[in-house]
């Protein structure tokens, strides 16, 4: 078993993260429940990569994710930052002190109905049901501990504590570096992820979920370049998450100049300690509306979206190696960290900036002329994408997850990779230089915490309902059970503009004689050295693009 | 006003308005931690929105989680913060002494006195009471043997306003003998060498020093001893598991078979590693009772476990960086990049290594060591805020050692040194003052008396007693039980040099910054709202 580590940095990433591993839980609930699809049943998939089995004092055994997630101070709502599993850390007898005591006490935050129903499981209300719940969650989600139904370990959940900086400020890197300035907060988080690959035979790598809109990408740039020092060799692969707020426009032409130099910063500084950069979330959803209606203005429902993407390519770090006959059946195609980051970077070209796309749900195979190309229905999740159809060099790596046939039938391992052959064979679409195909059965379950993101004919399985009537309300975990999935991770010039456009921005607002952002940097602490390293670094990025500067790049 | 003009979303206040805002912000701050100052403190507990709990009589730590938002406040609460970084102390008492300057500043202000002269009084009076602080403080020497006894009482003092006594005084033992295990002639003290470990257990507040190391995490594998006596100890950063990443940079392998053996080569690179080690052991250890230990920051595999389990020897992987360090300071020998040249000089020395398992978290004692220039402090306690708590004091308590090492001084406590130096300025330095800046001095005086009054307020008491007996020319401090005035020297009781100096020092400069400031403005957000 080759074990990953998670990290979650920022608000927005907790949120993905909350999506993600309610997925996990429900696929450990299914796999136990009698009562499920039986296509949950087969443990092709080893969980034991993302959790780890602990104890606690009292002798219990736990089962928790191998998880350090970092939020703000107050983000964490009503979860307790030590959990609940190993001892109540609300028992307030004072024992070092016999002195006088002054009590402040914050309003306890009220659980929502989903996360009473979760601590009361025994005397449950009968008047309550799931439809209840389902919609409290779509009315009113403050937190993403609000709709997570998790239990995790007491290393987890770090606050980041002790800033005067109030976190509606916290938006550039300046700021991030400053909170982490001074205080234990390094050495603390160092302590907690030592913890737990202390315990790992042999970590595959990181998965690291980091919301790079502001601050938090300060501080996961310098966890990051701790983690890269003490821990050489392991990857790590890096999402960049943004919600839509963070789109929202600049009302001033300093904060838009900060935002631009805090993009380009942040790009740089994140790809210089990670070995994959995947840049996820778009300022709108509004793209994917043929097949979810997400909306815009809620973290809840975008969050879903981009965890969903995330939890199936993480899919396939765990397949369990194909040792018995039956496994193989149901899941093909097993990668691990290094090699997903080998493929898509590591080859020819050395772009290490990845597209993550989404096909969700994803629609039924058949052999039937062009509808069969799947690949045509894959959606960008990140920004700024450019086209590459002309892209030589395009490397990418596909995943599915519980594809279905014509219908409403589930797709064998063997109709997925004919049905991907024959897209490429028949030049649907030109072939990648090299692409990677992981293939597993079971589609994505949909907990009760899920929104209700589907269009009205989706049904049941996710297959798309022929005589159902367009209108109505948009359907979620109520009716529907589970949906398949196909996301695809690729290396290709479609990112160049990405890229390009964060250095151009940094040479024009940050480097150029003048610059009118040059006081900014310089406010973050970064000297022109540091400013010159962090653009010769992007334009390095750039350059693997192009063509020419391929035959220098050798001689180098 | 011009900046209407440009900005008309942009508010000003007024010179008076705006001294009276920083004043008030000031003294709110103060009102806030003044009850914390002192044995007498009150603790403050903080209950976050899910009940986690803080339990914190620490000025820098309370600054820190209350969550300030007034530009002002956020000053103070700075300059306070920065004086815990440079000194380790000293936090409420910042807040406190530039409250009560601008309390005392605001007095003068609305009689009609000019902020200038306020500031340059203040200039003045600083520069006498650190020329003051250099006469009063106690000078000490340190040598090869320093003072145990007086490193006790200011530890003690420090310790005992943040803890209960009798914790405290245990406490008092524990940090000073740290501090002088670490310390090395002509080195700086770098208080890192000292780990504090921390153990959650059920009923049990207890704390106790280690010579030698504690590590928090145990071996790996099933059939290593759990304990051993006369322990060679290797400490090394080299890997001992197989890397499948190096082979894949290269994925010159192009069928099945190629990669197998590719994998098989890398593999018994790491193996060759492994009995490289071994040999090592064998050369130390066969024929006699002694052990073997190997301590790696970097990962050992499950092969590699199994292999060095088997010739007996005892392996932890993963340890912390910093813990190399601490080794080879605690055990002797040297820290190895690579176990191709060892020799027996590279091994340190532990008498006793033994593994403590409580749940899953396990624990690995080294002790017994030759002569330790590193040392733990385990604490142990039933709850992670009293653990936290106790944890607070701890690093107090080893700066305060630390400085006074460092100083080769002390200062009175309880107080005397405020209420003598405020007699000074009054009775020496004022006369020699000209025009209102006097007033200035007069008002840095009275604003020293903070500290005294404080204590004793928080106690149920009052200064009045103390003042008349300086007033004779007796340097007192106050007695927090009964309010009478008790000779601090006699009762032990004494402050860091540099702390009280770095109080002195910057106060005065954040009082006359704000004093200063005659305009407040702010564009984009209504600052009389209410946040």
């Amino acid at each position: 078993m080759k074990e990953i580590v998670t990290i979650q940095v920022g608000d927005f990433a907790n949120y993905i993260g909350s999506h993600f591993w309610n997925f996990q839980d429900e696929l450990l609930g299914l796999a136990e429940d009698d009562g499920a699809d039986p296509i949950f049943k087969n443990n092709h998939m080893d969980m034991d990569v993302l959790y780890r089995t602990g104890q606690t004092h009292q002798g219990t055994y736990t089962y928790c994710p191998r998880l350090i997630s970092i939020g703000s101070q107050g983000s964490l709502g009503t979860l307790s930052s030590s959990g609940s599993l190993y001892g109540d850390s609300s028992c307030s007898d004072i024992l070092a002190w016999k002195g006088g005591v002054t009590k402040s006490e914050e309003k306890r935050h009220e659980k929502n109905l989903f996360l009473k129903s979760l601590s009361e499981e025994g005397e449950e209300d009968s008047h309550i049901e799931d439809k209840d719940r389902v919609e409290c969650l779509e009315r009113d989600v403050k937190f993403w501990s609000d709709f997570s139904k998790v239990q995790f370990h007491h290393k987890s959940l770090y606050e980041l504590k002790g800033t005067w900086t109030d976190f509606q400020n916290f938006e550039n890197f300046g700021v991030g570096k400053e909170v982490l300035s001074g205080g234990l907060h390094m050495e603390e988080l160092n302590d907690r992820l030592r913890f737990f690959v202390e315990e790992c035979d042999h970590v595959q790598g990181i998965q690291c979920v980091v919301d790079d809109s502001g601050g938090f990408s300060s501080v996961a740039s310098e966890f990051l370049e701790n983690i890269a020092d003490d821990y050489t060799n392991i990857p790590v692969l890096l999402y960049a998450v943004r919600d839509t707020f963070s789109y929202t426009y600049a009302s001033n032409q300093r904060k838009s100049i900060t935002r631009s130099l805090h993009d380009a910063v942040s790009l740089s500084k994140l790809s210089t300690y990670s070995s994959l950069v995947v840049p996820v979330g778009l300022p709108s959803l509004g793209g994917l509306a043929s097949s979810l209606c997400a909306k815009d203005e809620k973290n809840f429902h975008s969050s879903a979206v981009y965890a969903s993407a995330i939890h199936s390519m993480s899919t396939a770090f765990r397949f369990r190696p194909g040792g018995s006959i039956s496994n193989t059946t149901c899941a093909s195609g097993s990668l691990d960290i290094g090699e997903i980051v080998h493929n898509l970077a590591g080859q020819d070209r050395q772009n290490m900036v990845a597209i993550l796309d989404i096909s969700m749900p994803a629609p039924p195979l058949s052999d039937k002329g062009n509808q069969g190309n799947v690949l045509n229905r894959f959606h960008a999740l990140g920004p700024e994408i450019g086209d590459d159809s002309e892209d030589l060099y395009m490397a990418e790596s596909l995943v599915f997850n519980g594809a279905l046939y014509s219908g409403v039938n589930r797709a064998s391992i063997s109709q997925v990779k004919d049905s991907i052959c024959r897209v490429y064979d028949k030049g649907l679409r030109a072939k990648p230089k090299s692409s990677h195909l992981s293939i597993s059965l079971t589609p994505i379950p949909i907990p009760l915490s899920f929104p209700s993101i589907f269009p009205t004919s989706t049904g049941r399985h996710g297959e798309t309902l022929v005589d159902q009537p367009e209108a109505g309300p948009p359907r979620g975990p109520l009716e529907v059970e589970s949906i398949p999935i196909a996301t695809r991770l690729r290396s290709s010039i479609a990112i160049k503009p990405f890229i390009e456009g964060r250095y151009n921005n940094l040479l024009r607002h940050g480097m150029a004689r003048g610059a009118k952002g040059a006081g900014i940097l310089r406010d973050w602490g970064f000297g022109k050295d540091e400013v010159d390293d962090i653009g010769e670094h992007l334009s390095k990025m750039v350059r693997v693009f192009d063509p020419s500067s391929e035959m220098t790049s050798d001689s180098d | 006003m011009s900046i209407r003009v440009l900005n008309p979303n942009a508010e000003v206040l007024n010179k008076s308005a705006a001294l009276h805002m920083t004043i008030n912000a000031a003294r709110g701050l103060q009102d806030v931690l003044k009850s914390n100052l002192g044995p007498k403190g009150t603790i403050k507990m903080l209950v976050g929105g899910a009940g986690d709990i803080k339990l914190t009589k620490d000025g820098n730590t309370l600054l820190k989680e209350m969550q300030i938002q007034n530009p002002t406040a956020i000053m103070i609460a700075r300059t306070a913060v920065a004086q815990d970084d440079y000194s380790g102390d000293g936090t409420t008492s910042t807040v406190l002494f530039i409250g009560e300057l601008m309390k005392q500043s605001e007095r003068c202000i609305d009689e009609g006195t000019h902020p200038r002269f306020l500031v340059d009084g203040f200039e003045i009076g600083k520069k006498a009471t650190l020329e003051f602080l250099e006469k009063f403080k106690i000078p000490v020497v340190m040598g090869d043997t320093p003072d145990k006894e007086i490193l006790k009482m200011v530890a003690r003092t420090t310790l005992r306003t943040k803890l209960y006594e009798v914790l405290a005084d245990q406490l008092t033992d524990i940090v000073v003998n740290a501090v002088l295990c670490i310390r090395r002639p002509e080195e700086a003290i770098d208080l890192f060498m000292v780990e504090i470990m921390h153990m959650r257990h059920k009923f049990d507040v207890d704390t106790r020093l280690v010579e030698g190391l504690v590590l928090d995490h145990g071996s790996r594998h099933p059939d290593m001893k759990r304990r051993a006596e006369n322990c060679y100890i290797l400490t090394c950063n080299v890997s001992l598991e197989y890397d499948k990443s190096e082979v894949n940079a290269g994925f010159f392998y192009s069928n099945a078979e190629q990669r197998e053996k590719m994998v098989a080569a890398e593999r018994r690179q790491v193996d060759q590693r492994v009995m490289k080690i071994i040999e090592m052991k064998n050369k130390v250890c066969s024929g006699t009772d002694k052990n073997f230990v190997v301590i790696n920051q970097k990962g050992i595999d499950p092969p590699s476990l199994d292999l060095l389990a088997r010739a007996g020897i005892i392996a932890l992987r993963r340890a912390k960086r910093r813990n190399m360090e601490r080794l080879v300071l605690a055990c002797g020998g040297e820290a190895v990049n690579s176990v191709d040249d060892l020799t027996e000089e590279c091994l340190g020395w532990a008498g006793l290594v033994y593994e403590h398992v409580l749940g899953e978290e396990k624990y690995t004692f080294v002790e017994q060591v030759k002569n330790p220039h590193s040392c733990t402090i385990l604490i142990k306690g039933p709850n992670d805020h009293t653990i936290a708590q106790i944890k607070d004091a701890v690093r107090d308590g080893l700066r305060s050692v630390k400085n006074t090492v460092e100083d080769e001084a002390i200062v009175l406590g309880a107080g005397a040194f405020e209420v003598a130096a405020r007699k000074h300025l009054l009775d020496n330095v004022k006369r020699t003052v000209k025009g209102r800046a006097q007033l200035g001095v007069e008002a840095f005086a009275d604003a020293l008396l903070v500290i005294p009054k404080t204590l004793a307020e928080n106690s149920g008491l009052d200064t009045q007693d103390v003042l008349n007996e300086h007033d004779q020319g007796n340097v007192v401090g106050l007695n927090h039980h009964t309010g009478d005035p008790i000779d601090p020297q006699m009762e032990g009781i004494f402050d860091n040099y540099s702390v009280k100096r770095q109080i002195i020092n910057s106060g005065p400069v954040i009082a006359s910054q704000l004093l200063l400031v005659d305009e407040v403005i702010r564009a984009g957000r209504n600052m009389r709202k209410p946040a």
